[in-house]
């Protein structure tokens, strides 16, 4: 499968987005596959797109923290995007590369990351609907959108975990509960780092990752840039949609 | 008065309720979580088409099947039993 390979390097939570929306946008009418991997500056909270922003982010610690925030236009949860590789794929749906049934599109990319994990030396497992869990614990959360038979999914592989930091942005329901949950999360959550034990860095692991997907999917890669018109929309997306509260605060 | 309810549907995803009832029946209701639902934009009108429905089971499944269809609406981790139980739920 003939597929544009990007390596974005690190953006903000609007750009990147807008990016996204931007290829998945473009994709509708050219039919092409993407796959893009990038990482966040500054870091950022992003929730899915049937989530409250009121309700699971505490904006005011988020602006006095410098974190941005972000509605995604994928559903899923709420996610902190701080030490990980994020890749996006956009891909027409024809049941030959990507299968028009939801789970089993989710459990066919997501091989992308399992392989580029063992490239790593790290042994994964795809949990239904959408995680991977390596040593019982999730390293990587997935989240897709289709329009108009084109898919994108979206997902982050955690290098390191700061599940404090992480809930201190969100809202959580009952403060005296807060600090079990951050036990929990710690027992449940786990980033590339932890598992080998080394201080691994994004482009190494993105690598990895890099060459997972192309033999996990049997990709055939090619290199060519965000078009002009991509870059155009991606630069309107972030300034009339990503970067305004009438999209972030819609629910 | 609003009603909440979370609810984590069985092999779905987190549902969270915010409801007004008036005399056994929804009168306006917001349904957030981390389910996926196509196309992402039908949760409002599936918010609007329950409104005046009466709480109950029956009536919140029934109401619900006929939106997914009417509407051509693909769920994913939700589903129309979980919804009527987060719904049932609300306090």
């Amino acid at each position: 499968m003939k597929v544009r390979l990007l390596t974005t390097g690190f953006k903000s939570a609007y750009e990147n987005m807008a990016i996204d929306e931007a290829i998945l946008t473009h994709a509708q009418k050219n039919h092409h596959a993407t796959l893009r991997f990038y990482g966040w500056k500054p870091f950022a909270i992003s929730i899915g797109y049937f989530q409250s922003l009121e309700q699971e982010v505490d904006i005011p610690e988020c602006k006095k923290q410098k974190i941005d925030y972000i509605r995604r236009i994928t559903g899923g949860g709420a996610v902190f995007h701080q030490s990980e590789v994020t890749y996006s794929l956009v891909a027409p749906i024809d049941d030959r590369f990507i299968p028009r049934d939801i789970q089993k599109s989710y459990q066919k990319i997501c091989q992308g990351i399992i392989t580029g994990l063992k490239i790593l030396g790290i042994e994964s497992q795809f949990v239904p609907l959408n995680d991977i869990v390596a040593c019982g614990k999730k390293i990587s959360g997935n989240a897709q959108t289709r329009k108009n038979n084109i898919l994108l999914q979206h997902g982050t592989v955690l290098l390191d975990v700061d599940v404090g930091k992480m809930f201190s942005l969100l809202k959580v329901p009952q403060e005296k509960i807060k600090d079990k949950l951050i036990k929990d999360i710690r027992q449940r959550v786990v980033g590339i780092r932890d598992l080998l034990g080394s201080q691994v860095k994004f482009p190494f692991c993105q690598e990895a990752l890099i060459h997972g997907f192309e033999k996990a999917l049997k990709l055939e890669y090619s290199k060519t840039p965000l078009t002009v018109s991509e870059l155009a929309l991606a630069s309107k997306l972030k300034e009339h949609k990503y970067n305004l509260s009438k999209w972030n605060c819609l629910r | 008065m609003i009603k909440k309810s979370v609810y984590k549907i069985p092999e779905g995803k987190l549902v969270k309720i915010d409801l007004e009832e008036k005399e056994g029946m929804i009168e306006k209701i917001k349904i957030t979580g981390d389910f996926f639902m196509y196309p992402e934009e039908i949760i409002t009108k599936l918010e609007e088409n329950l409104a005046g429905c009466k709480i109950n089971n029956e009536a919140l499944i029934k109401n619900l099947d006929n939106f997914w269809k009417d509407y051509k609406v693909i769920c994913f981790g939700i589903t129309s039993q979980g919804l009527a139980c987060a719904i049932l739920m609300a306090r």
